[in-house]
């Protein structure tokens, strides 16, 4: 039986934790309510420019027209090398938000190289690239510092040379996987193929678009270019704004969940100390009876 | 077929989605005014002012930084950079949002013209809501 003191020191270590703990659960409710505001009013924005690009790949494709943006809508259906950015938090104490994150570009790694196809990672978050790095795996970017604090600048910063090397040439596919914000208690997930740019499958827009899409201004060909560079950062940017709602959704359930542990645990230690004190107690008082006994 | 599905959005959020009879759009070379059966067209936004014609005959105005439109024939969709809608039930509310578009519009052009233009155009079209 453990002493009294020891018991004691035990359960004072335990509250604390717990003081810690319910601290971090409060202060990821708050930001999770300002994370899955901003998340809320962008995700129209996201769903809007996916619409219209789709709708414009339709176009594309059912008129064929040609130009320098035509990569960007063209199926591969055998991409020989493959750009995965992915998004994983700055900051641990969230459960399994992380590792499910990286779990799922794992499978995607795996799933392309037995395509033989080459894959490159991005990666946006301290917790993802730590883990590849102890895992000895090649990243060729990492970005530390976005995932707490995204912006639209920084989204940009990180899509443009996926961008880039893929109006290059240089890669034939660009996938974003994040681990995303479902609702206050669950997240999931999501894998964004960002190219080939979806095309629009909706019959009623078959019905209604027979006429040709007209580009306007017509001189200034980058007009679609912009769009699609817009499409991409914006995807980007969504991707890094539910990934923080998400991980503060994460990390107030793991923390309720450890403050809900450590009370369990006070309690346990509360009964065992004083069972402890009362066994003290009744040794003592034997003690004293027998040594009265022994003086009759 | 004698409204168009209009829908106006910005990464704050949805500025406006409606169907409207006729919509007048500040393009870059110029503005143009899109009727239910236009065209499939893409184009680019400048600063400037959107003026839609309701199915009641009433007008409701749009101020935007810049953006794009994509317009097909039965729907027209403006991807914004910022926009704010000059609307309010009183006098006072209209101001307040006039305010807010004058001032979108100014951080958005840095040509006195083209700020002088669209202000003056809100504002005189403001005096008939």
């Amino acid at each position: 039986m453990a002493n009294l003191k020891d018991i004691r020191r035990k359960i004072k270590s335990v509250k604390n934790t717990q003081k810690t703990t319910r601290a971090m659960k409060l202060v990821s409710t708050a930001k999770l309510r300002r994370a899955e505001q901003v998340a809320k009013r962008s995700r129209e924005y996201a769903l809007k420019i996916n619409e219209v690009l789709s709708d414009i790949a339709y176009k594309i494709n059912q008129f064929k027209i040609g130009g320098v943006q035509g990569r960007f809508f063209e199926k591969n259906d055998n991409p020989s090398k493959v750009d995965i950015i992915f998004i994983t938090a700055d900051k641990g104490l969230c459960g399994g938000f992380n590792v499910q994150t990286i779990k799922s570009v794992n499978a995607l790694m795996k799933e392309y190289k037995e395509k033989n196809a080459k894959v490159r990672l991005r990666a946006v978050g301290r917790k993802g690239i730590e883990y590849y790095k102890f895992g000895g795996v090649d990243l060729l970017k990492a970005y530390e510092g976005i995932s707490s604090s995204p912006s639209y600048e920084k989204a940009q910063k990180i899509i443009k040379e996926a961008i880039d090397d893929f109006a290059k040439g240089v890669t034939d596919k660009i996938i974003i996987v994040h681990n995303g914000y479902k609702n206050m208690i669950t997240q999931e997930i999501k894998r964004v193929d960002l190219t080939p740019v979806e095309i629009a499958t909706d019959e009623n827009l078959k019905k209604v678009s027979t006429s040709m899409m007209e580009v306007e201004p017509e001189d200034d060909e980058s007009i679609l270019d912009e769009l699609i560079r817009k499409y991409f950062e914006y995807n980007m940017y969504y991707a890094l704004i539910d990934s923080l709602a998400a991980e503060h959704s994460a990390r107030m359930q793991a923390m309720d969940a450890a403050t809900n542990n450590a009370k369990e645990r006070v309690r346990q230690l509360t009964i065992q100390y004083n069972k402890a004190r009362q066994e003290s107690i009744t040794t003592e008082l034997i003690e004293i009876i027998s040594g009265m006994e022994a003086m009759k | 077929m004698d409204t168009i599905k209009l829908e106006i959005v910005t990464p704050h959020g949805e500025i406006f989605s409606k169907d409207v009879k006729s919509v007048t759009l500040p393009g870059k070379e110029g503005e143009f005014g899109v009727l239910p059966g236009h065209a499939a067209l893409v184009s680019l936004l400048k600063t400037g002012i959107i003026d839609i014609e309701m199915p009641d005959g009433k007008h409701e105005l749009v101020a935007i930084n810049w953006g794009h439109v994509n317009v097909e024939e039965s729907k027209v969709t403006i991807l914004a950079e910022g926009a704010v809608a000059v609307k309010g039930e009183s006098e006072s509310e209209i101001a307040a949002s006039l305010a807010e578009a004058k001032k979108l519009l100014e951080s958005a052009s840095d040509s006195d013209v083209a700020i002088a233009a669209a202000t003056a155009k809100i504002e005189s079209a403001a005096k008939g809501l």
